[in-house]
């Protein structure tokens, strides 16, 4: 007869759910005796295991009465007390006998022999009840307290635990694997279910998280965000360490952070190097996760998270959910990086178009004047009636003097803008060194009357694939320089030397020298020794102007002095010419 | 001089630059024409056939180097171009473009009469006149093919000579390394400019009294080179 039944259910199966057919067969073979029961399940529609179904329908309901609040809360903090241990562990076992009392009590009222045909049936209740809702041991305890109570009060003998006919016996231990498989089901369930909830209001709690991220603009917006996450998610047991600007984590003298854990933190200044890392109090043993949060480019902070110290399943689950917030926060970071990239790049290109407009400006409105003062002071000191009139003659002079003063200061501003529009495209050929020099010494003569300047060249000097007039403005530059920050009548020496594979260019004066501090310094744009601001005039452009020109053209540039007051010399190394010049030489008469 | 003054038209639009070019020119005997757009300059230069253009490249109707092609297409009047700070590029493609020579802004009249006077001499230039250019203390007799430095013989290998000469022709004007190298040597060659600073070097070796400070084969920076016709006078000491 059962063998007939479960022929029907599996009929069943195979009409209305041919995809569950095995799965459900299956379950309907375990179960065994209460196969109605299972088939009533199946008749729901749903592909899951019968007793799973039941015991879903089951946590709805006791979801919709009331919370079952201790196990779904979010379990970071597993500080237990003795009141929350009998709660957790001893009231579902008393529950669950209470539960088997009530059935018995509620059997012993029918008619026996009614009873008798049901009692397996019933006792099954208290089982799923207690596994769908405190778990396996309890479920456990019930289906042996409603085993040995059916066979106490119902099967005769009566109030014996002995068991006359084995047919009965056989019922009894059928019931027993039947309660113990499905309250094994219906926990597991329970505990997919609990989970599947904590999961969704993670997500939720996520999704929250995100739609406040999606509406931070600035990185303090940011911080507020996840501040006020980890409040609400994870409470107490985590805490946000802001960077501040100078890359330094903030470390507030108290909190619910430990203190080695705060150290820990502390210790994670350079947090680009290790952006995770995870630490065990040693007073509470719970495991700390210390995270930075950062984009590509910088670190604001580190997220300190009590992981507890649960199993490692527990541990990975936190961790996970952990890198969860931080990757959708790093993603935030990313936006807002791209943002005030955006930002940045729309300021540089307004800082561009001032600069071109300026570069127009000076060009058009400085230089033309300027080259209507130069060209009629040329042509008055020609006329004869100046000619003849030394006190005319020395104003004349004066003028063209300060125009050329005034156009090397214009022509520098001109090449700096040159330089931060990144209009600097060289235009390489094949130089000779010492043309460079010559023209660099040539273009600045006015300004090197009051010095000696000497010049030096290797023979046979291989060339240099250079822009030949930015190299000799570069040049121009130093000797400026070398003019400027040193006593007049003194020597400047422009050397040209070859060194394998490249050419250094070199001028060295007899003047001020450099210090140490000055020489780091002496890169940066508009860069002036304090020694020297109120003592030579200048707009500190010269060096950087020289400085980036050179570089422009792939060389280097290098300073060197002795010390305060033994002079200096810049060194220009440039790429040249493989060929020697005799080699070439032999070519070119080919 | 009886020789009728020359003819020179200025064009350039900043009213203040012409009056001293215009006081400049006539203090040494141009007679001077003015036009301070491109259809007046082309007008001009049509119908008074100046002997010289001087030619601003910003020109409030045309840019300069439209006005110098249109110029060039019907005539070979000597034109020097005046320019703000313009790149070694914009340079030789003008002097491509048929520019005989540039100036750049700001710049003294002594510095724009010389190159004036280089472009006329070679523009007038007729096979009665004397064939040998003079630049200090060097001397090119172009028909004879001979040079003499302070009045003593000296001799140059062919490329030398064919350098030297080029540079002679254009004596006070530059002369850009494309067109020497296409002129010294022929084939696949001619695009390497190591070739001819090899050559200056040697050439250098011969004419200049220090050839480390050149005063008369003068280096013009990314464009080309220039023998002066009234060379500087060296250095100090």
């Amino acid at each position: 007869m059962r063998r007939a039944q479960r022929e029907r259910v599996d009929c069943r199966h195979r009409q209305s759910l041919p995809g569950a057919r095995s799965r459900a067969a299956f379950d309907a073979a375990a179960v065994g005796r209460p196969v109605s029961f299972s088939t009533k399940a199946t008749y729901l529609g749903y592909h899951l295991s019968p007793a799973q179904k039941l015991a879903t329908a089951r946590a709805r309901l006791a979801e919709s009465e009331s919370r079952v609040a201790p196990n779904l809360a979010p379990p970071l903090g597993d500080e237990q007390t003795t009141n929350d241990r009998f709660r957790n562990d001893v009231l579902p076992l008393l529950l669950s006998a209470a539960s088997v009392s009530l059935v018995t009590g509620l059997l012993s009222l029918l008619d026996r022999q009614l009873a008798l045909t049901i009692v397996p049936l019933a006792y099954l209740v208290p089982v799923i009840i207690a596994a769908t809702q405190w778990g396996v041991w309890p479920a456990t305890l019930a289906a042996i307290g409603g085993m040995a109570a059916a066979d106490f009060y119902f099967f005769p003998p009566i109030y014996s635990f002995q068991i006359e006919d084995p047919r009965e016996a056989i019922d009894l231990l059928l019931f027993l694997v039947v309660a113990l498989v499905a309250s094994n089901l219906a926990d597991r369930l329970r505990r997919e279910t609990e989970m599947l909830r904590r999961r969704e209001r993670e997500i939720q709690q996520l999704y929250a998280f995100s739609q406040r991220l999606a509406a931070c603009f600035s990185i303090s917006d940011l911080i507020g965000a996840i501040q006020n996450y980890l409040a609400s998610a994870l409470g107490p047991q985590a805490a946000l360490f802001v960077a501040m600007a100078d890359g330094r984590i903030e470390l507030p003298q108290s909190g619910a952070v430990p203190a080695p854990v705060r150290d820990a933190v502390g210790t994670m200044v350079d947090t680009a190097k290790t952006p995770a890392r995870s630490i065990v109090d040693q007073a509470t043993r719970d495991l700390w996760l210390l995270r930075a949060v950062s984009s590509d480019t910088e670190v604001h902070g580190v997220v300190a998270i009590n992981i507890g110290h649960g199993s490692c399943e527990a541990i990975d689950s936190k961790t996970q959910r952990v890198e969860a917030i931080l990757e959708e926060v790093s993603l935030t970071l990313q936006r807002l990086d791209i943002g005030k990239a955006m930002e940045d790049a729309r300021l540089r290109l307004q800082g561009e178009m001032l600069r071109d407009a300026f570069h127009g400006t000076i060009s058009h409105e400085l230089c033309s004047p300027l080259a209507a003062i130069r060209g009629s002071a040329s042509v008055l000191e020609e006329v004869p009636q100046v000619k003849d009139d030394a006190r005319a003659r020395a104003l004349v002079e004066a003028i063209a003097e300060e125009t050329a003063e005034l156009d090397g200061f214009i022509q520098n501003l001109l090449n700096a803008t040159r330089v931060t529009a990144g209009g600097l495209t060289p235009r390489l050929e094949w130089a000779d060194p010492k043309d460079l020099l010559n023209e660099a010494i040539r273009l600045r003569t006015r300004r090197l009357r009051a010095h000696r300047v000497e010049t030096e060249f290797a023979e046979e000097l291989p060339f240099v694939h250079v822009d030949s007039a930015l190299i000799a403005e570069a040049c121009g530059q130093l000797l400026e320089n070398a003019a400027k920050y040193s006593p007049s009548g003194s020597t400047i020496l422009a050397k040209a030397r070859a060194e394998p594979g490249r050419i250094v260019l070199s001028i060295s004066d007899q003047g001020v020298g450099i210090t140490a501090v000055e020489q780091q310094q002496l890169g940066l744009r508009s860069f002036r020794s304090a020694r020297h601001q109120t003592t030579i005039p200048g707009s500190g452009l010269g060096f950087w102007i020289a400085s980036t020109f050179v570089q422009a053209n792939g060389g280097t540039i290098a300073v060197s002095s002795p010390g305060q007051g033994q002079g200096t010399t810049v060194s220009i190394s440039l790429p040249a010419s493989r060929m020697t010049a005799s080699e070439l030489t032999a070519l070119a008469n080919e | 001089m009886n020789k009728p003054a020359n003819v020179v038209l200025l064009v350039e639009d900043e009213p203040k630059i012409r009056r001293f070019l215009r006081a400049g020119f006539e203090l040494n005997s141009y007679y001077v024409l003015e036009a301070e757009n491109a259809a007046e300059a082309l007008k001009t230069a049509t119908f008074s056939t100046p002997d010289l253009i001087i030619l601003d490249l910003a020109l409030p109707d045309l840019h300069g180097s439209e006005v110098l092609e249109r110029l060039r297409s019907w005539s070979n009047v000597p034109i020097i171009i005046l320019s703000v700070v313009s790149s070694e590029d914009e340079k030789v493609r003008l002097l491509h473009a048929g520019a005989d020579d540039y100036v750049v802004k700001p710049f003294g009249m002594a510095e724009l009469l010389a190159r004036s006077e280089a472009a006329l001499r070679r523009y007038f230039k007729t096979a009665t006149e004397n064939p040998v250019v003079v630049a200090g203390p060097l001397s090119v007799d172009l028909v004879n093919r001979t040079v003499s430095l302070n009045g003593n013989p000296t001799r140059l290998t062919r490329k030398e000579y064919r350098l030297l000469h080029i540079l002679a022709m254009h004596v006070g004007l530059v002369v850009t390394h494309d067109q020497l190298l296409r002129e010294i040597w022929s084939g696949n060659q001619r695009e390497n400019i190591q070739y001819l600073r090899i050559l200056v070097r040697k050439l250098r070796q011969k004419i200049e009294a220090d050839p480390n400070q050149p005063r008369l084969l003068v280096t013009e920076s990314g464009v080309g080179y220039r023998l002066q016709n009234r060379p500087e006078p060296a250095q100090q000491s």
